[in-house]
């Protein structure tokens, strides 16, 4: 049979017409997108063991609790610890995409000396001729911590000192220093206990104190619109998302929370609404309208309505003296639902926030905001995990990231009881890290290690026989049968509670209302430490346009 | 099984902070790409801030979290997709989004009427050694398909296996709640199954402060929302353009 060149075309239509009714090119097309899909250099998750570890944040003071899940030996996921007593399973959005913050482009790969790189060999020299010729001042944005004891230490033997950076909630407690007598640092909110809070544009919804403890009582008590058991009472220039979820929101001129705070004492005092407690301020109630923009009336409703639901408390976004004031004449300091003491230490903590005159080196522990650069001409050593840019010290020294150190949780600077936790390391350093104890202990062998000081607080609370362990299960204190077990349950993320029967007195003489202090606005992350946040949320809020968030870097 | 997953938020206790959102990228392996913008990158949950308009003290704002309806009846997106990449999941109620047989053509993301689909412009990409912080439970996406919330399915799965590894077919409720809802610090995002007439989600549901963002489309959206404040209850009524507005900025 011969072929010819239309017979040829005619099987070439008739096959091609014939594979469509087949599979084939279905199969081919699907396939072909599956293996366009799956290219070799797409990056796969690591597959491995999954488990998981109990842990605390350490990116801020509050120590939140953690549930971190694991996979071959590394953090795939945060999630928050439902059995810790404060934040009963709430973490603040950074910490739940705080597991990548290791990895991030701007992690500090390696010693640098103004901006070059150099070796922790020089770093080491250079540290110890300066503290061979003066004294040495320690910075930490995280006291209480057994790292914070070594650097201590190590300070005083050099006959230097030790200054805390200390937060905006701590900032709002100085005041009472004075009045009181204890340091702020053993100050804090019962805010389980109180009936109203009024909040001088203090973000208590949005990250203020350890986030997930607010949010949690807010929800339980305050989230319902009509008469709340817990009434929130904003007085914010903005709407801000505190404002936006409060009973009321009471706007006001910006930098006159004083004068309102004023006015609220005089309408409180005059019309007998609660037991004089302190002094009367000079401002009257119509200066005090006129300054912040809001009537008479509406500052005498107000006052009715703090009366009306007693305890109250005031808080401040920031250090307030009139706030701080209010809460006097409210009779809330040192009484259930206000300011309490819980614990009885008395060493007041240097700020770091005034000039360092004396010192030859000053270190900067990595729990410092990146933010704050100390007033001082000497040589500056920073540790962090995380490089800001510019530098912002003579030295920068690559210092553990997130769960990549041991390190124990103090108090949070908001708490009203004691507590304490330990948070094991978790991940392995993706770099050439050291602590600034390790970096510390090459220096002065003789420096007692922050494990052993761990051990020892851990033995403490063993004798002391007090408070709950709050695990898997709450157990009294007292039952545990050896330092040995308590130390494993803390270990395995149990968080030590003391619970005193009765709150520890708290006496406080206020003569004279304090002098007019303009206020300045609270920011949102402003005390966030570190010079990065997680990408996730940079991300996320970059694209919902939720917050302003800064300019993201090129990976 | 034969649930019908979905879920009430509650408007009044959100506080829009965003843990939601992080959550979930974090859950699902979305990538934080420094080039994706508010059109182009990935937020399979977007929580916006919307407003009653006014302005001083009466202005009153709240937050939406947005994210795929799970539309039971006439679903837009399987209706217009030509390689059959998406399907209601008879078993559950989940609109699922197979992204190995996604073309790319992005019907679906022009079909969703909550604009809540995705595309991926780029290749999914982290910084060296990010990739070991991926979770497992979850694949990669490639470049070139559309995605979208699938409640968690990963989620979904272990449930399952875990209940098949105790020799039962119905799954523990406590063992599938998708991340968003695991992560609201207040508890505003509310989980269940809508099948079950004794689940507190389809009581909530059928609350007179329940409502569905464009119900009246009839595309029986599985996510409700909540709210005591009328002018919130009034976004059940908002337009789609309204919406894209609300969801772009």
């Amino acid at each position: 049979m011969k072929v010819t060149r239309r017979d040829l075309l005619a099987w070439s239509a008739g096959a091609a017409a014939g594979l469509l009714v087949t599979p084939v090119p279905w199969k081919i097309l699907d396939d072909v997108s599956i293996w366009s899909q799956n290219w070799p250099w797409i990056p796969q998750p690591a597959h491995g063991p999954i488990e998981v570890k109990q842990s605390f944040c350490t990116l801020c003071p509050n120590g939140c609790g953690l549930r971190v899940r694991m996979a071959a030996g590394w953090p795939v996921g945060v999630g928050g610890m439902k059995t810790h007593p404060a934040t009963r399973g709430a973490l603040c959005p950074l910490g739940f995409g705080a597991h990548q913050l290791n990895w991030v482009p701007q992690r500090l790969r390696s010693v640098q000396r103004r901006g070059r790189s150099s070796s922790w060999n020089e770093a080491q020299a250079a540290f110890a001729k300066a503290c061979s010729d003066g004294p040495v001042v320690v910075i930490d944005g995280y006291p209480g911590r057994a790292a914070s004891v070594v650097m201590h230490d190590f300070a005083r033997k050099q006959g230097g000192s030790c200054r805390v950076v200390a937060t905006a909630e701590s900032r709002a407690l100085s005041p009472y220093e004075g009045w009181t007598g204890i340091p702020a640092s053993s100050l804090g909110y019962d805010l389980e206990n109180t009936a109203t809070i009024i909040s001088f544009g203090a973000p208590l919804l949005d990250g203020w104190g350890t986030p997930g403890r607010f949010t949690r009582l807010w929800a339980e008590r305050a989230a319902e619109i009509g008469d709340p058991q817990l009434r929130l009472i904003q007085i914010e220039p903005t709407l801000s998302r505190t404002a936006a979820r409060a009973w009321k929101w009471i706007p006001i001129r910006e930098g006159t929370e004083f004068a309102l705070a004023a006015g609220l004492a005089r309408a409180l005092l005059e019309q007998k609404l609660v037991p004089a407690h302190g002094p009367i301020p000079a401002m009257t109630i119509p200066e005090s309208a006129a300054q912040t923009g809001i009537s008479v009336d509406a500052i005498c409703d107000l006052a009715r309505s703090i009366a009306d639901r007693l305890p109250a408390m005031a808080i401040a976004a920031d250090q307030n003296v009139s706030v701080a004031a209010l809460n006097v004449v409210l009779g809330a300091v040192g009484a259930r639902g206000g300011i309490v003491r819980r614990s009885p230490r008395s060493e007041h903590d240097l700020p770091a926030d005034i000039e360092i005159s004396n010192a030859r080196a000053v270190l900067i522990d990595s729990s410092v905001p990146w933010s704050f650069v100390p007033q001082t001409d000497a040589e500056t050593f920073r540790f962090a995990a995380w490089d800001g840019a510019p530098p912002k010290a003579d030295w920068l020294l690559p210092a553990p990231g997130f769960l990549e150190e041991l390190t124990d949780i103090p108090t949070a600077p908001t708490s009203a009881v004691e507590t304490y936790a330990v948070a094991p390391a978790l991940a392995k350093p993706t770099r050439e890290v050291r602590s600034p104890a390790q970096f510390l202990a090459a220096l002065d062998r003789d420096l007692v290690s922050p494990e052993k000081i761990v051990h020892a607080r851990c033995a403490e609370i063993f004798r002391s026989h007090a408070g709950t362990l709050y695990g898997q299960e709450s157990t009294s204190a007292a039952k545990i049968p050896s330092v040995e077990k308590l130390e494993e349950q803390l270990w395995a993320g149990a968080v030590w509670v003391h619970e005193p029967s009765t709150p520890a007195s708290l006496r406080c003489e206020l003569n004279r209302w304090p002098s007019i202090e303009v206020s300045t606005p609270h920011t949102w992350g402003s005390d966030w430490s570190l010079p990065v946040l997680p990408p996730l949320a940079s991300k996320l809020y970059a694209e919902s346009d939720l917050r302003q968030t800064p300019p993201r870097r090129k990976a | 099984m034969n649930a019908r997953y979905g879920m009430v938020i509650d408007l009044d206790r959100c506080t829009g902070c965003g843990s939601c959102m992080v959550t979930c990228a974090a859950e699902n392996n979305v990538p934080a790409l420094p080039q994706a913008t508010a059109r182009t990158g990935i937020t399979p949950m977007l929580v916006r801030k919307v407003s009653n308009g006014q302005e001083g003290s009466d202005r009153r704002e709240t937050f939406i979290p947005i994210l795929c309806m799970h539309c039971e009846h006439d679903t837009p997106c399987v209706k217009v997709c030509p390689q059959q990449a998406v399907e209601v999941d008879k078993a559950t109620g989940i609109v699922m989004q197979m992204p190995q047989r996604c073309l790319g053509c992005r019907y679906c993301m022009t079909a969703c009427p909550y604009h809540a689909r995705y595309f991926n412009w780029w290749d999914p990409a982290w910084p060296a050694g990010m990739e070991k912080s991926l979770n497992p439970g979850v694949a990669v996406r490639m470049r070139g398909v559309v995605e979208k919330c699938n409640l968690c399915n990963a989620r979904l799965h272990a449930a399952m296996e875990k209940a098949a590894a105790a020799g039962k077919r119905e799954i523990d409720p406590a063992d599938y709640v998708p991340a968003c809802v695991e992560a609201c610090p207040t508890g505003a995002i509310h989980f269940g199954n809508l099948a079950d007439a004794n689940d507190p989600v389809t009581h909530e549901a059928q609350s007179p402060e329940a409502f569905r963002l464009l119900a009246r489309l009839g595309t029986e959206p599985k996510v409700y929302y909540k709210s005591k404040d009328a002018w919130v209850r009034a976004l059940g009524d908002t337009s789609s353009t309204r919406l894209s507005e609300v969801q772009h900025g």
